[in-house]
């Protein structure tokens, strides 16, 4: 579980500004250049960095948003992840099958029936004839097309078409889908049975990277949550948190837009203020290491659903301040089921705080426990991850209260 | 090279899955259909007949067949390039919104043509017979002679494949350079009756064409094939399979070299 699908390693990406380039390269200044035998003048001027310096890596299995403003690189990002744009600078690593729903349809062809639009689409998007031949009825049945699969696809209702569209993205069966702001499909009926569909991809493992600017979507879907600004990795880490910064940032730079009569808001692309530059410095807290323990204060692996449970964190401040300790839970679709703190008053050095739950009272599945040390309401953003395994029991589902049937 | 040929044997699913797409395409909403392989090709060459045999009194015997072994190959070439041109600059929605090999998409155009130019072959055939004139043994040289036309073909459009995305200037100028060839290489004339140009004499002339000109090379081997029905001249065509050899070599390298660009500039 701790191989990463997705890895960017200082991925820059610049573009040629295409408005200088058409004054200036035509097939008569290139031949001119040409015949004065000069190299091609590299001008920076002339190019925009939409991306400067990702550095991301997207664990296998995890569903990951990402959010920011209109013009800050996301889909730059996500073209890149997907093989469409190579990187200036920078090297990416996918590890997998990669589906992209960027756009659906790419390749339809109007004055051909659904049945043949699948068969191109499909070999499009990766497929093999033979895997194609064995999905085609599953993408049909998929897409509720009825007798209409044997029509044009110019005859089709925009929701059909779309439907189509989707049945057949979603039925590559990539490792690692990326999707951009396409969930709402059609009516409520197909919409829900497509976010279906996602959480099927979500929970059989496979990795979803998802621009959207639907910020609830996020945050109740997301595990984590990359905010891209100004090309630029603002903050990636557990949704909620993401998306709070994200609309403080946002609020704020709306404020002062107000206030001032101008705002980072003004220019496409442009990075938001951050309140003070705390951002970039150090935190006063921080969790260095957790263990998990059972009942007799031995260090575990996996627990049972009533067994009691004991997390010691290590924390520190860098200088005497009021602790604020956190302990987020959340499942492995990204739902959190709790999130609570604890004020450990004034501190100053490091030391070990202890959570102990008497009764551990999780279904069976693999949880993650964000532990967080916070100095003077300092917000957290980097919180230590742990994963906790809990042993199958006999019900489904997050919670496992004691419980006793009779007759 | 030798990469960009082996990525495109790898996408061959996808290579004929198109072409398939654009043969059913081209002719679907239309009435006579599929006729139209042949009738284009007809019509043309009854143009072409009435204007150079019956109005200029072409010298040449059977002109309407002599005309047709000659045409045919020709629509195959300038299709291709015409076709070819934008084939990459045109499909926007498939560049940028997912993973597609690029180098499909000027070869679906070259494949495509080359299907049409089979399909038309009998056509070809029936109006030899018309004219009085059986097919021979020779026929079995058009599998070597196509082979040299398809590979010339399908290193220029990938070049102007390649250049039109930066250049879409490209686009409008190669319909008048396939023009200007298609004068410049004898389909409508022969050869034999190219005139003296400069201080040469008529055979120097005539085979300075054919060295500067690749295309005039491959249009005698196909009149020898089924016009004198005679083994095609060897030497030429080698001599253009060698200049393919190198175009497709400075093709793939300018196609490489621009391919990262295509999806940022289409």
């Amino acid at each position: 579980m701790s191989t990463d699908a997705i890895v960017l390693n200082n991925v820059f990406k610049s573009f040629k500004k295409t408005s200088k380039r058409n004054e200036s390269t035509t097939m008569k200044t290139e031949l001119v250049r040409l015949l004065k035998f000069q190299r091609r003048l590299v001008e920076p001027a002339t190019h925009i960095e939409a991306l400067k310096g990702i550095d991301l890596r997207i664990p296998q299995g995890s569903t990951v948003g990402i959010i920011g403003r209109n013009g800050s690189g996301k889909s730059t990002l996500l073209k890149l992840m997907t093989g469409i744009y190579s990187p200036t600078t920078g090297t990416i690593d996918v590890q997998g099958r990669i589906s992209a729903l960027l756009e659906l349809g790419a390749g339809f062809h109007p004055d051909f029936t659904g049945r043949e639009n699948i068969l191109i689409n499909g070999i499009i998007l990766g497929m093999s004839r033979a895997e194609l031949k064995e999905r085609t009825p599953g993408i049909i049945e998929f897409a509720e097309l009825g007798d209409f699969i044997d029509e044009p696809v110019r005859t089709y209702s925009s929701g059909m078409f779309m439907r189509l569209a989707f049945a057949v993205a979603t039925h590559v069966d990539p490792d690692v889908l990326i999707v951009d702001e396409i969930l709402a499909v059609g009516d409520e009926h197909f919409s829900r049975k497509s976010q279906t569909k996602m959480n099927e991809f979500r929970t059989s493992g496979k990795t979803i990277v998802l621009v959207t600017h639907d910020l609830a979507t996020v945050q109740n879907w997301c595990s984590a949550a990359v905010w891209i600004d100004g090309g630029r990795v603002r903050m990636y880490g557990h949704s909620a948190d993401v998306v709070n910064e994200y609309r403080r940032a946002v609020n704020a730079a709306e404020n002062e837009g107000q206030k001032t009569g101008h705002s980072a808001l003004d220019q496409p692309g442009l990075a938001l203020p951050s309140r003070v530059q705390v951002e970039d410095k150090a935190p006063l807290g921080s969790v260095s290491a957790v263990r998990l323990k059972d009942g007799r204060g031995a260090a575990q692996q996996a627990f049972r659903a009533d067994a009691p449970l004991t997390i010691e964190v290590d924390w520190s401040v860098r200088e005497k301040a009021k602790v604020k300790f956190g302990l987020d839970l959340i499942a492995s679709d990204g739902r959190l089921l709790l999130s609570t703190g604890w004020s450990g008053g004034e501190l100053s050095g490091a030391g070990t705080a202890r959570v102990e739950l008497a009764r551990l009272g999780l279904g069976g599945g693999v949880y993650e426990l964000l532990l967080s040390a916070a100095g003077n309401d300092e917000t957290v953003k980097n919180p230590f991850r742990v994963a906790l395994h809990v042993a199958p029991t006999d019900g489904v589902g997050p919670l496992r209260p004691e419980l006793r049937w009779s007759l | 090279m030798i990469r960009n040929l082996t990525e495109l044997y790898q996408y061959r699913a996808l290579l004929l899955a198109l072409s398939m797409r654009e043969l059913k395409a081209r002719y679907r909403a239309s009435v006579l259909g599929f006729f139209w392989t042949f009738l284009n090709p007809t019509l043309n060459m009854l143009v072409y007949v009435l204007v150079f045999g019956m109005v200029m009194r072409s010298a040449v015997p059977n002109y309407a067949y002599y005309l047709f072994t000659g045409l045919l190959p020709w629509i195959f070439f300038s299709s291709s390039l015409l076709g070819g041109t934008s084939s990459i600059s045109d499909r926007k929605d498939l560049l940028t919104k997912v993973r597609f090999p690029a180098q499909v998409l000027p070869a679906t155009v070259v494949l495509t043509n080359l299907i049409n130019f089979l399909l038309s072959l009998p056509l070809l055939l029936g109006l030899g017979l018309f004219f009085g004139v059986t097919p021979t043994w020779h026929m079995v040289f058009l599998v070597p002679v196509l082979l040299v036309q398809t590979f010339f073909t399908l290193a220029l459009t990938y070049l102007f494949a390649a250049l039109n995305v930066a250049f879409r200037d490209l686009q409008h100028i190669v319909g008048n350079l396939v023009q200007m060839a298609f004068f410049l290489t004898p389909v409508l004339w022969d050869l034999k009756s190219a005139p003296a140009v400069g201080s040469l004499t008529r055979e120097q002339s005539q085979q300075l064409l054919m060295h500067v000109n690749p295309m005039a090379s491959v249009m005698a081997a196909w009149r020898d094939i089924f016009y004198e029905q005679r083994i095609p001249n060897w030497q030429p065509l080698l001599s253009v399979a060698a200049i393919s050899l190198v175009l497709m070599w400075i093709s793939s390298n300018v196609f490489e070299r621009r391919r990262e660009e295509f999806a940022e500039l289409v």
